[in-house]
Formats: C-alpha cells, structure tokens, sequence
C-alpha cells in the first residue's frame, strides 16, 4: 500500500509525543526544532483549516491558515484553545471493560485485542440473526460517510447522526423546496447582499464565515436584522434587533409575504423560470390525486399558457404561465396554479400584520416597515452583474440580476416542533423574491443543490440477514411507500424515523434513542453504539431519566439495554454508562476526512473537501476511532471492507480514504484523483492523493468559474459540471417548490388514498402537518399544555467559546464559562422580585432546577434563556471535586421531557417536529419563582458523582 | 483596594517612626536639654528600628523580592523610588544625627543634623504619600488631601511615641503630650475633612466613558469575561460594605485620634504619665491601621467601572 | 526606563482600533492571545486551579458585555479591553525599577520582567485594569502588541500583525501606525469617529475605539400599503396581468 505518506509534512520532523507548553518533551529532538503542519481544526464542527505550529514535538501555537476556504487565517476561540485539549486531564487513556454496575464508573483496563475481541463477537452474532439491533448513533463527528456506510453494509437500519438534533426539520425543508438548506447546505451572499435577514442564530455550524461574512456586510453598510428573543452575539451588532417571541417565526415571514403580495411586489418572472408557481394542481377534493400536480401523458407537469390559451408542458420555453386561475384539464378536472393557491393562503386576514403582532411580540408597523424594506432593496437596488450565463434551456443571458436580500436561519427555527413549516415558510418567501442564488441573496454550498423531488429512499435489508441495506440508512422519502413500516404503518426502526410519526426524519430521531431502546427491549435492541455523542447528558432531553434507562435491569437483573459501547476521546457523562468504552484519539493525532459524502468545506464558489493529519502521537493506548470501525468491520468481512474471501481490505482509515470507491471513480475525497492527481470529482484512486492534500494545507477547492456561480439550479455549465462530478444524477434543471408536491403524497395517504396510510391513530395528525403549503401551528408542547401555568418561553443559546460539553475540560475555555445563569428581562425579574445572581427554580410541566438568575434588556420580554451544555454531572471531565461546572452550572435539559404531553389514554408522541422527528428543544416553557433566601449556593438537581474508576492490570494482578 | 497588609504596616510603621525622628531631630534643634542624649540615641534607634521594619514589610508585598534594589533607579519619575531613596538616606542621616548629638549635644552640628533628619524624615513620609497621591484612577487618594494627611499622621503618631520615651526617660510627657494632643486633634480634623472631601466626590468617570461611547449613554455590564474573580477584581475591585465602612469609620475615630488625645492630655497632666503615654501610643497604632485599612478599602478604582462596580 | 521617551511628530505610534459595531463577542482575540504569548517570548502566561473550583489566570486581552440605551432599544456591546499603549502612561512613570517602558520609536509600552520587582504599583496606575500580576512569577505581565510578531521578519509580511488581530474572525480588530494619518487606522479612526477611552483621566490612548453604528434603509413610499383585501386583489392582479416568458 502506497497511500500513506512517510511522515507527516514532507520535510519536517515527523510527529512526536506531544504536550502544550509547559511540560518537558521527552524526545530527541534538537532544541529548536521547529516546523509546521497543516490540518483541519475539530475544536467544533466548523472545519477551519489551521495551520500548527510545533516546537522540540511540542504544540506551540495554532492559528488559522490564510489560504483556507473556511476561515481565510482567523481562528475562533475554541480553535485557538486546541493546545489545551492536547493536555486535557479528560483524555481517556486505554480501552475500559466495565466491571462494576452500568453507571457506576467502574471499569478495568483491557488491552485493545480484548476490546476488539468483545466487539467482533458481539456484532457478528447480531449480524447472524438481526443485524437491526445493532443500533450505531453518531454524533458531530464528520465520518458520515464512514459510519453511514460501515451500517449499510452491517445492514443495520438504526443508524443516525446529530442532524436530528440540530435542524434536520430545516435541511428537510430545504432539500424538499430549494434542493439546499440554511443548514451546512447554502450561506448568504457576502460579497453582495444588501439587507440580511437573520433568524434565529447565535453561532451555528458555520461560525468563522458567518463572522466573517457579517464583518463584510458591515464593511458595505449593509443592514443587518436580526429576529431572535435575545440580543447576543451576532445579534448584539444586528443594526435592527427584532425580540420575536419563540416559535412564532412562521407567523411573521406570513405576515411579509401577506404584506408583498398585498404590495404586489414579487418577482414573477422568477417564479415561472425557477419554482413550480405555475404548475397546475389538481383540485379534486376527495379525489386520489386531489392536490398533485397534474401531468400529461409524457409525465410532465402541466400549466396554463396564456400565449396559446391552453395547457401546456410547465417545463416549456416561450410560454406565458399563468399565475392565477382555474383551469380544466383534459380529463374534466380543474386545476388552479399552485401559486394561486399560495396567494390566497397568504393574503388572507389571518396573515395581516395586525393579526399576528401580539403573537409574535412585534408590533405590526415594524413588520411592515420590514417589508417595506425587503420591497427596496429587492426591487429597488438590485445587483447586475456583468457576466453572461446560460441557462438549463440553452439561452444564453448578457446579466446576473440579483435581489440582495440574503437570508440565514438556524435553530432558533428548527428546535421548534413547528420548524418545517417555518423554514419552507422562509424559503416561500425567498422565491417569491427571486432570492435563491441570485446575486446578493442566499446561495447554495457545492454540492448543492440537488434535484426535488429525487432524493434517494431510506435503505432497507435486502434479503437475509447479514445482506447490506438495499441503500444508505438514511434517504428522502417522496411517497408513502418510501417510509420504513411493517405492515400495519408502525416504524421498523428503533427511534422511529420514516415511520408515520415522523415519515420525514431524514437525519434520525437521536434524542430518541435510548428512551426507544429501554421501551423496546432486547428483543429489538442488542446492543447500542454511540460514537462522539454525549447520549446521556446534554444531548439527552431529561438526563436523569436517560441515565436511569441506561441502567434500568428487568426482573432477571439483566440490562434493559443488553450492551453499550461508547467511542469517546474523553471522559464525558456518558462513557461512565458504557459496557465497553473505545478510546478516540484526539482531533490533532488523526486522519479524517471532510468528504463531499457528508458534509464538506465546499462554499458557494464551488466544491471542496479536506482532511486530517496527525500532527500528534498519542502517547496514550487510544486509536483513531476510525481505524478501529475499519478493523471490526475487515473482520466481519462486510461487504466494501472486505474482500471475497473475507480479507480485510484497508488497514487504515487513511488507506480507505485514498482507496476506497463508492462508486466508480468516486472516493471520500474529490480532489487530487486519478493516477496522475489531476482529475477531480471523478477519478482513478491516487496512492499519492494525501500526499497532494498535505501539499495543499489539507484541503481540497474548486473554484467554478464566474458563469456558473449563481442560478445553479438553471444553468447549464453548473449543471453539467455537477453531473460530470456526481453531485447530481442528470443535468436536468432542477425546479424549486414552492408547492410541495410530496407532502400532499403523504397527506392523500392519510386521506386513505393509496396502499400505504398510517394507522388510525396517526391520520389526523399527518393529514394536518402535511400540508404542501407552509402553515403555522403553536409548537406542539405549548398547544398541549396550555393552562398558563408555565407563562414563560425557555431557549439555549450557544456559548461562541464552548462547544456543548466537550469546552469544560480545557483549562483556557472553562475560565471564560465554567458556569451559567439563567437570563430573564429587567421587567419581569422585578416583576417576580428576582436580582441579579438570585437563586430562582425553572418550573416545567416535567421537572424543576435551581439556577442563578441575570437580568438584562435585550430580550424578549417573556423568555429566559441560558448557554448550552455548561451544566456537568460531578465527576465527568477529569474536573476536580469542586469545580463550578458541577456545583452552579446547570443543563436546561433537565426540565425538558423527550415525550408531549398525550392526551388521555393514547401513547405519548415524542417531542418532536411532527415532519421530521426534529427535537423541539425549544418548545420548553417554564415559571420562574425566586428559591428561599437560605437555600444552599447549588444548582438542583445534582447528581451524584460517578468519576471514572479505572482498574489498571497491574493493579488487579496485586 | 485591596488593603494588604504589608502596605498598612509600612504606612503605620514608618507614619510613627518619620514622625519620632522628626520630632527628635527638631527637639534636637530648639535645644534639648543634654539629659536627653540618651532619649535622642534610643529614640533614633526605635524610628530606625521601626522604619526598617514597614520597609520589611512593604517587601513582603514584592512578587520577586530579590530584586528590591532595583526600585531605587527610577527616582527621576518614581514616588516608589523616591520613596525608597529618601528612606534609605534617611539612615545615615538620622544615625549621624544621634552620634552628633550623642557625642556633643546640642552642638551646631547635632542641632543642623536633628533639622536635616526631620526634612528627610517628613520627606520619605512625602513620598509615600505621592505614592498615593499620584494615582489618577483612584479619585480618594488623587486629591489634595492624602500627602498632607500622611504628614499629619506621621507627626502626630510620632508625637505620640515621642511622648512615650520622654516619659520613660524622664518620667513625665511634657511638651510632647501636648505635641500628641494636638497632632490628635489636627488628625481628627484632617480626617474628618478627608471623608467629607471623598464622600462628596463625585465618580471621575462613567462606564460610558469606559468604553468610548458618548458621556451620557446609559452602560450596563451584562458579562464579565470571566466568572471566577481574577486579579484586577481582587486588587482593584476591593469592596467594603457601606455600614461595616460606617461602623469602621467611628472605631477609626475614637481608637485612632480621641483615645490617643484622651491619654496624651492625661500623660500631659501627669496622670499616670506611662501608661496614658504608652496606651496613647498603642490605641494611636491599633486606630491608624484601622484608618489606613479603611483607606484603602473604600478607595475605588476606575478600572472597577469595567466589572459594573461603582467608583 | 521609566521617564517617558522623547516622543517627535515623527514617532510611530503602534497601536489596535477595535471595532465595537462589528465586535461579536467571541473571544477569539483573548484566547489566540493567550495562547501565542504564552508559548512566545513573553513567557507563559499562568493559569491558577485549572481544572478546579476557582479557575483563573492571566489574560492580556478580555471581552466584556455591556447592554446600552434605554431598556426599550438596548443594545448589546461587546467590548475588549487591553492595554491601550498610552501616550501619556502613568503606569510607565510610576515604575519604581524601569521595569516598564514605553518605546521612543513606536510608543509600546512594555514590561521588561527580568527587571519587575512585582511591586504591583503600574497596575494601580492604569485605569483601564490592562495589567494584570502573574502570581507565579511574581512580575507584573501585559498585552506587547505581540511585538515578537510585528517586526518578525521571518514571518512573512501578511503575518506581521498581532495574534489578536489575525485571528479576529469578525475583522473587527485593527491594528496600524495611528501617527501616520494616511494609514488604514487612522482613516478608520477618521471616518467613523474612533474615541479615547476614559479621555476625561488625560493618558491618551493610542488604542481606539469605534462607536457602533446602525445601518438604515431609506423606504420609497407605496401606493398600495394597509389595504389588505381578500382573495388576489389589487396590486397582485395588476402584476399577475402582465405578460411573462418562460
Ligand atoms: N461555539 C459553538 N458553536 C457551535 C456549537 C456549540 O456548541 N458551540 N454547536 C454546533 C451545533 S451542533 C449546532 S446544531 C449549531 C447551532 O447553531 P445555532 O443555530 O446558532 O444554535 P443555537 O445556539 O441553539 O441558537 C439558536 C438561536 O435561536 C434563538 N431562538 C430561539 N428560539 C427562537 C425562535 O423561536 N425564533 C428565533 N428567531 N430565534 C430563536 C436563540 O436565542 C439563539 O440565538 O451550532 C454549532 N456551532
Ligand atoms: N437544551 C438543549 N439541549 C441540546 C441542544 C440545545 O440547543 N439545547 N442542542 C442539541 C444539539 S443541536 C446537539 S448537536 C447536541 C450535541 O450533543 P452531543 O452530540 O452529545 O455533543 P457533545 O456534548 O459535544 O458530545 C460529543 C461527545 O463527543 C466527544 N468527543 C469530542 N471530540 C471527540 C473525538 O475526537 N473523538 C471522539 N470519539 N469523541 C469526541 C465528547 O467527549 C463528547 O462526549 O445537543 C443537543 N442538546
Ligand atoms: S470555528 Fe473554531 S473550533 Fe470550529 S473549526 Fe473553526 S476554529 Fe475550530
Ligand atoms: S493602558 Fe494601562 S498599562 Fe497600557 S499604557 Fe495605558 S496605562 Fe499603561
Ligand atoms: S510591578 Fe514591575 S513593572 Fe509594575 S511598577 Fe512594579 S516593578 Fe514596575
Ligand atoms: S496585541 Fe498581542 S499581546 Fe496585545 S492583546 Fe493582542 S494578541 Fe495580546
Ligand atoms: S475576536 Fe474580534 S469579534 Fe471576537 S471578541 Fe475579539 S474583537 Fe470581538
Ligand atoms: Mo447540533
């Protein structure tokens, strides 16, 4: 095998044992060695390339590389902290076999064969008889492409990772109506938007650029507005801060859209090129086909032409679509513009601005006001570009016009149980604008977009067990028959994803999983896999109740859950509830791969990939997760890791990324392929390709050239450039939707139309959320318990300095939040006698805690707020007996329940976005009451401490 | 601020021991007696003795005491050096001044020498008050009030201790309890003043003007940088409750300057001329590290403003 | 030395313009700081109970919030606070060893620790709480304008600037010669009216501060606005009339 390269940077001193500075290096060597790797940061998910500086093998210093695509040189303040974690007393240090009850930290020391013994085993008796209870959740960890494939070809379909957490409702909606998404899949325009809209985020996924984009933005005197509860962050330099309260976004972009059309002031020229505005839709209620888009014999979808006065192919050049109308089809049915059905939606009264301020806590004069100045800009200023392109049909345009109203929405959207509908609401708006990839407004990310519908379906087992899924396990359902349910419409997988409950759960219901698990028991659940999550505390909605089904035994005494395996690189809370604990290397002594089959580095100015190199050895008995996922998957000789007789194929991860091939020509990385390293996208495997990446700073671009960096889901060069890499199957145009043909599927389903429906007990409810138009609904939790008595909206924010829990253990970060307080408007502490730094309890309708309060202005009037993941069980993170984390820091999560409240008699639905199985983080409302003035200086409830106890060998042999 | 005790110690200590070399180098020059050579010989020895012992002390306070020396060089722009210096040059001037006087009392020489020890002595007292005085961002010792204070108090407890060895020398406080009688009351007055003058103050600067923006602009902190206190915090942001202060204030009051009158004038009186003159001198130290304690405790710095505290 | 060098028109004055309007509050800036110096020339910069009850140390640089305005349109600040490098530095004048100094050439003030006696009087000097004791050294420590990267000529010239400023990710941090008036700092400085901290004290800062801002956007009336009509009415019809070409 030749795709290793020899050592870490060509040229230098190869990696040695590190530590920060401050400790001594124990290698040889000489004084002043010094030299300089390139690698991807991972002190969050954010992909900086950074550019490491070592001194005598020891890390001196990390900044950000100038010529990297992500953070042009600027570093954050978690990337800037690495050195920190290199030293973290929290590293795990050796393979953990647990010996004492689940939970208790008790483990002993075993050797890496022994751990890979046990795992082996394990899975290959799964495997033999079912391979679905083998359940494998990954967190942020950016090995999709790995782990998603590795559980392909286990042929498992209990396979998640994080994007149900995070806004998995948004890359749905995105990816159902634009092909992109707010999340990872698009960004704004920051060289030419005007006026950027804001919704809903405090950091994000994207944290470099998007403070780099803003800091641009300023540079031209743009506007920013901002429409978050709290006044943080990039929201604290928004020249115009909107305090919307918590879940009523869709609400207010209705009330802009409503305010646009009454104005008469959309881009229809727009629609009828890009979205499917014109396309007819069957109106037929009762009938199968009642809201579909009618079609002629060929398959095309219809729409009116007014030129001819008839039906015509919508897909047609030369025709005048109407927008407006109802119109009959050749088989005697009407039909009406999906576009008329929107404006009629949306100009009703209901939608007035007058009609949604309170809700929204926005007075209706500044929604106005705010449409007024969407108006301005869009249409008033917009940006003409001189380059010619040429779209899908082949004509050619001298001028790139843009609407510069660019807009970017987070999880203040999509932790609502409402997001879907919201985030679709968002992207209505932008093509009513013709904002989507025009110059100034939002654009895709190579490799998007992608084609809608065309997703690729869930994969299912194929055949018996041991036979890889027929598909990746996680896929775009488009109809009812695409959703993973047994015969009677109950879900088939563990947490429930592409069943009736949340058909559209494209990422997996993760705050699910263990709740799931402990319900079904053995007979569905083997064994559970986590990797890089920390499933039992603050990615867990209720930990208490996570921890105590982790460790709940049956009658016999055995485990609910029979086993546990946790890959982790550091002592978090859930490692302590592991039956066997997989030590992770570090982010700076490993490959990786930042591959175009997740989610790469790739930008609106085209495609891009990157990897990991070890900068570091271990000096501690831990291996690259990765390598290890390889190994166990060589020796269960699945298919793609193995060969025919069973022989391993890779020994590394580093040898999978250069040599592995999904599908002809394509590998994890895109760049440098072929044998002579000049192919891209598409291409031979190249034994010198790490070598190539290594040379580049670790990473890979392709910058499109200026003709195909706007109008991507039209124009041709785009189009047949993606096709010849793989982004996309075929290079026809791929037209946005407006009207959302595939929810109607789903709804005419739960009509009783067609083979597949839900069961009774889920119709009203699919039949209601599937709407093909956006609607709004009170987050669910709220419309459940609405009694008044938890009168306040409670929401996280993160912390731009930590990333969830895995900041606390670095000794730089914790300084700057070792703990939190909850944060409540000046008006209503005085209002409920509460002071700054007062202990109060945050009541909810499932639990209460005890935290310190903080009041301040910038926020909407009846919402509290805390950072994120500051709160930490004693014990976890190598932290010592006392430390503030533990003893003031407290996690919201606590009084979050991961079930709504069902009516009476009826199974609990989870909290989730009904579309997508999102969790509704932030659907959490709370009364706040000021705690007795004697009550003790600590948060509650405090669990109690389960620090690591670790038997080594040696000991035990004594 | 933060009153530590190394500095209380060095402003009390060498308050008294200037304060006595003071005034036995002017008792030297308006003609003492020559029965007061031993009293002059004793007396410079317990002000050097003290001296080097605040010096000591405000060492203690050094994060590298090692390198103490080096605080001499900078007398050209440094009150901490000047201070240093003039302490230093006060040894051998207040020791020759005993020899001279020792050996020939009341000679020229010993008369010139008890001048020049009290301008070198009042001078280091000087200097360690322009210390103080000198610090823009801490409006309760950047004032007119803090080097004539310090003078005062110098003079007036080493009148008080003054008085002590005359009486133990002679056995009767004559003029020096009236010296620390007076020095009392000046003291008293002084501080009273003092207080009215800082109460009164009003803040030199405003949070908005902190951090740059138009005075007048109402400032909030929401976050600190950090949460756990840090150094600027626990040097700078010292703070003292407002009814503790007051409650200081009045022991400050009686213990410092009214009980150290109330035995200097029983001392002068004669009635029980040591101990009044030995307890005036000790309630004089026990209230004048009250009072300092407190003149640090409740002096704000304008650095504070960046944590939301009030300066 | 601590007398205050003889200062000509011509002298540099090396110093950062920070960005209140674009500043996010993310700390970035102190923590790259703290981790250049520390593993730089100016020597660790301690951390104290690291990972216990009481963490704490030595930072050159650190990032306040502020809320501002009337309770109805407050507006949050993030604000960084570092030495400023003062033309007028009573923090300097009051060092009793000469320990701290400030650069005739390029006006930095700088602690020379092999000379520091850690008596601590600079740090009550300086109003802007910029200076900050290292308890395990015993010397006083702060912010050098990381003058072992601004005239580094290994490095290459984009690189010549402080940590603080390269890694700034909302390049809300500036840093340039605020003597030569056609520099980029001092234009900034120019046009969007950079201030002085704690002007009224007289140390004059070199470091300064632009004020946020908020940016508008002038509205041309319509004729339509408030009629809210059922169904498509109005300006909609009028616009859904007009020809379009697909
Ligand atoms: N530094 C740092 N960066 C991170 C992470 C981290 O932990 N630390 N985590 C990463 C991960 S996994 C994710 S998923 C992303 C998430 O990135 P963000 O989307 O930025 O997530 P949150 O911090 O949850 O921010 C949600 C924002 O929405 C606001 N909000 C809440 N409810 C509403 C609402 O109803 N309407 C509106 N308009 N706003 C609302 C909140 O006040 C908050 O500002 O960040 C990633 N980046
Ligand atoms: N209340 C509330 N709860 C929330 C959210 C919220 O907004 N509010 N946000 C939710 C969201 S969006 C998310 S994504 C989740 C995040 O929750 P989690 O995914 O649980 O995130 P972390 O706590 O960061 O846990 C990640 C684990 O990865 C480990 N890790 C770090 N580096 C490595 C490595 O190099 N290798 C390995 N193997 N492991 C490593 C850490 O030690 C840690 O145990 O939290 C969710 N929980
Ligand atoms: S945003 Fe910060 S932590 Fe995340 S990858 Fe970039 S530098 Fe690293
Ligand atoms: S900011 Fe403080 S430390 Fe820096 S030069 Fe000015 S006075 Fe001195
Ligand atoms: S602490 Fe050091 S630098 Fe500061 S005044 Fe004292 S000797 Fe000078
Ligand atoms: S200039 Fe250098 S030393 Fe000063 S704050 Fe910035 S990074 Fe820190
Ligand atoms: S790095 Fe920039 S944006 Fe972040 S706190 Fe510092 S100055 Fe502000
Ligand atoms: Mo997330």
């Amino acid at each position: 095998m030749t795709g290793m390269p020899p050592s870490v940077i060509e040229g230098v001193e190869p990696p040695r044992s590190g530590a920060a500075a401050g400790t001594d290096s124990e290698s040889s060597v000489p004084a002043s060695a010094k030299s300089v790797a390139y690698t991807t940061c991972y002190m969050c998910a954010c992909r900086c390339g950074i550019k490491v500086h070592l001194e005598n093998g020891r890390l001196r210093y990390i900044e950000g590389n100038r010529n990297h695509p992500i953070n042009r040189g600027v570093l954050c303040a978690k990337g800037s902290a690495g050195i920190m974690t290199a030293v973290s007393p929290a590293r795990l240090t050796t393979p953990l076999k647990r010996v004492g009850p689940r939970g208790s930290g008790s483990f002993e020391a075993i050797s890496w064969d022994e751990a890979m013994r046990i795992i082996t085993e394990r899975l290959a008796a799964i495997r033999a008889s079912d391979p679905s209870r083998l359940a494998l959740f990954t967190g942020r960890d950016q090995s999709q492409s790995l782990t998603g494939h590795f559980a392909r070809m286990f042929g498992t379909i209990n396979y998640a990772a994080h994007g149900g957490f995070c806004s998995v409702n948004m890359a749905a909606a995105g990816l159902y109506s634009v092909g992109g998404a707010f999340w990872e899949f698009g960004e704004p325009d920051w060289e030419y938007a005007r006026l950027f809209l804001l919704f809903g985020v405090a950091e994000d996924h994207d944290s470099n650029p998007i403070k780099l984009g803003l800091s641009r933005l300023k540079a031209r005197g743009a506007k920013i507005v901002s429409f978050n509860p709290v006044r943080t962050g990039y929201s604290a330099i928004a020249d115009e801060f909107v305090a919307v309260t918590p879940g009523t976004d869709g609400l207010l972009v209705f009330a802009l859209i409503h305010c646009l059309l009454e104005a008469g002031r959309i881009d229809t020229e727009f629609l009828v090129r890009y979205t499917n505005a014109h396309h007819l839709v069957i109106d037929d209620a009762g009938g199968a086909e009642h809201g579909l888009i009618a079609r002629n014999a060929q398959g095309s979808e219809l729409a009116f032409d007014r030129a001819t006065g008839s039906l015509a192919s919508a897909s047609a050049t030369g025709i005048d679509p109407a927008l407006s109308g109802t119109f009959v089809l050749p088989d005697g049915r009407r039909a009406r513009p999906a576009f008329a059905l929107l404006a009629e939606r949306y100009l009703a009264a209901e939608y007035a601005p007058e009609a949604v301020a309170e809700r929204c806590g926005v007075a209706a004069a500044t929604i106005r006001r705010l449409a007024d100045e969407i108006i301005e800009v869009a249409f008033n200023q917009p940006v003409v570009l001189e380059q010619p392109w040429t779209d899908a049909a082949g004509r050619r345009h001298t001028h790139m016009v843009g609407r510069p109203v660019a807009i970017h929405a987070m999880r203040g959207i999509s932790a609502h149980s409402n997001g879907f509908h919201t985030c679709r609401a968002i992207h209505v708006l932008q093509m009513l604008l013709g904002a989507v990839d025009t110059p100034g407004s939002w654009r895709y990310k190579s490799p998007y977009p992608k084609p809608i519908p065309g997703g690729i379906p869930p994969g299912r087992p194929a055949g018996a067990p041991g036979a890889p899924l027929n598909a990746a396990p996680l896929g775009c359902p488009m109809r009812p028959e695409d959703l993973l349910v047994d015969a009677q419409g109950e879900a088939l997988r563990l947490d429930r994803a592409f069943s009736w409950e949340a058909p559209l759960a494209i990422h997996g219901l993760m705050h699910m999983v263990i709740a799931r698990a402990f319900e079904a028991g053995p007979q569905k659940i083997d064994t559970l896999f986590f990797f890089m999550s920390n499933m039992a505390w603050n990615s867990a909605m209720n930990p208490g109740e996570s921890i105590r089904m982790l460790s709940a035994t049956d009658e016999q005494g055995e485990y609910r859950i029979p086993f546990v395996v946790v890959a982790d690189a550091f002592a978090s809370e859930t490692v302590a509830y592991a039956d066997l604990v997989l030590p992770d290397t570090t982010y700076l002594e490993r490959y990786d791969c930042i591959s175009l089959l997740d989610r790469p580095i790739g930008s609106a100015h085209g495609p891009g990939d990157a990897i990991r190199v070890p900068v570091l050895k271990p000096e501690r008995d831990v291996r690259a997760f990765q390598d290890v996922l390889i190994e166990i998957a060589g020796r269960l000789g699945l298919k793609d890791f193995a060969d025919a007789q069973g022989q391993p194929l890779y020994h590394s991860y580093a040898d999978y990324i250069v040599r592995h091939q999904r599908a002809a020509g394509i590998g994890p990385l895109a760049g440098f392929r072929g044998a002579d390293g000049r192919a891209m996208g598409r291409g031979e495997p190249n034994p010198e390709q790490l070598r190539r990446y290594i040379e580049n700073g670790g990473f890979w671009v392709h910058h499109l050239p200026p003709e195909q960096l706007y109008y991507k889901y039209a124009n041709q060069a785009y189009l047949n450039g993606a096709r010849e890499m793989d982004f996309i199957g075929s290079s026809a145009p791929i037209v946005l939707q407006l009207y959302s043909e595939p929810l109607q599927r789903f709804r005419l389903a739960a009509e009783g139309h067609g083979a597949h429906v839900p069961p009774p007990r889920l119709r009203a409810r699919v039949r209601r959320y599937f709407d093909p138009l956006p609607i709004w609904y009170a987050p669910l939790e709220q419309a459940a318990s609405r009694d008044g008595r938890y009168p306040l909206h409670a929401i996280t924010q993160r912390p731009m300095a930590m990333y969830h829990s895995w900041g606390s253990h670095n000794a730089w970060l914790r300084q700057i939040l070792p703990e939190n307080r909850i944060y409540l408007h000046r008006e209503l502490a005085a209002e409920l006698g509460i002071e700054d730094e007062d202990w109060v309890w945050v009541d909810s309708r499932s639990g209460r805690l005890k935290a310190r309060a903080r009041t301040m202005s910038g926020v909407n009037r009846n919402t509290v707020w805390t950072w994120n993941a500051i709160g930490k069980r004693a014990g976890a993170w190598g932290l010592e007996r006392d430390a503030p984390e533990f003893r003031r820091g407290f996690l919201l999560n606590h009084v979050i329940s991961e079930f709504l409240p069902g009516e009476p008699g009826e199974a609990a639905h989870s909290n989730s976005d009904p579309v997508t199985g999102q969790a509704a983080w932030f659907d959490l409302t709370v009364r706040l009451e000021r705690c007795a003035p004697d009550t003790p200086d600590e948060t509650a409830p405090r669990l109690g401490a389960n620090p690591l106890r670790i038997k080594r060998p040696a000991e035990s042999a004594a | 601020m933060k009153p530590a005790a190394s500095v209380l110690l060095l402003t009390t200590l060498t308050g008294f021991a200037y304060g006595l070399l003071t005034w036995l180098g002017l008792y030297v020059a308006a003609g003492a007696p020559p029965a007061a050579r031993l009293l002059v010989l004793a007396g410079v020895g317990v002000g050097l003795i003290l001296a080097t012992l605040g010096l000591i002390a405000s060492t203690l306070h050094l994060g590298r005491k090692e390198r103490a020396w080096r605080a001499f060089s900078q007398w050209r722009s440094s009150w901490l050096s000047r201070e240093g210096l003039a302490a230093v040059l006060t040894y051998p001037i207040a020791l020759a001044f005993a020899w001279a006087q020792y050996r020939a009392p009341g000679s020229p020489a010993a008369r010139s020498l008890g001048v020049v020890t009290a301008l070198a002595s009042l001078g280091t007292v000087y200097c360690t008050a322009m210390i103080y005085a000198s610090l823009k961002p801490i409006r309760q010792w950047h004032n007119r009030h803090t080097a004539p204070d310090y003078l005062i108090y110098a003079l007036y407890s080493g009148a008080t201790l003054f008085a002590l060895l005359h009486t133990l020398a002679f056995g009767t406080a004559a003029l020096a309890a009236t010296l620390a009688a007076l020095g009392a009351l000046c003291a008293l007055i002084a501080k009273l003043a003092y207080w009215r003058h800082v109460d009164a103050q009003s803040p030199i600067a405003s949070l908005a003007s902190a951090i740059g923006l138009p005075k007048g602009t109402a400032a909030r902190p929401l976050d600190a940088p950090h949460f756990t206190e840090n150094f600027i915090l626990r040097e700078m942001g010292f703070q003292v409750a407002r009814r503790h202060a007051a409650k200081l204030r009045r022991i400050a009051l009686v213990v410092a300057f009214a009980l150290p009158l109330i035995f200097s004038l029983l001392a002068r009186l004669g009635t029980f001329p040591l101990a009044s003159s030995a307890l005036a001198v000790a309630c004089a130290a026990l209230g004048l590290l009250t009072e300092r304690w407190l003149f640090f405790a409740q002096a704000t710095h304008v650095s504070a403003l960046y944590y939301g505290r009030a300066v | 030395m601590t007398m205050l060098p003889q200062r000509g028109p011509e002298a540099r004055k090396m110093g950062l313009v920070i960005d209140l309007d674009t500043c996010v509050g993310c700390h970035a800036c102190a923590v790259n700081c703290k981790e250049w110096n520390t593993g730089g020339e100016a020597g660790i910069l301690p951390d104290y109970d690291k990972y216990g009850e009481k963490p704490d140390g030595v930072w050159f640089n650190r990032i306040h919030s502020y809320e501002t305005g009337s309770d109805g349109c407050s507006r949050t600040v993030n604000f960084p606070r570092s030495c400023l490098h003062c033309e007028n530095p009573l923090c300097v004048t009051v060092c009793p060893t000469g320990a701290s100094f400030k650069r005739a050439e390029d006006g930095i003030v700088l602690i020379d620790t092999d000379l520091c006696i850690g008596c601590k009087l600079c740090s009550w000097a300086c109003p802007y709480g910029a200076r900050e004791f290292d308890e395990d050294s015993g010397v006083m420590r702060k912010c050098t304008l990381c003058i072992d990267r601004i005239y580094d000529e290994s490095l290459p010239e984009a690189e010549r600037e402080p940590a603080c400023v390269a890694t700034c990710p909302a390049k809300a941090r500036h840093f340039g010669d605020l003597a030569d008036p056609h520099s980029k700092v001092s234009q900034l400085v120019a046009q969007r009216g950079g201030t002085d901290l704690l002007e009224e004290l007289g140390y004059r800062p070199t470091n300064k501060y632009l004020p946020p801002r908020r940016a508008q956007i002038q509205t041309t009336p319509r004729e339509t606005s408030g009629a809210a009509s059922q169904g498509i009415g109005g300006a909609l019809l009028k616009l859904l009339d007009k020809a379009l070409s697909r």
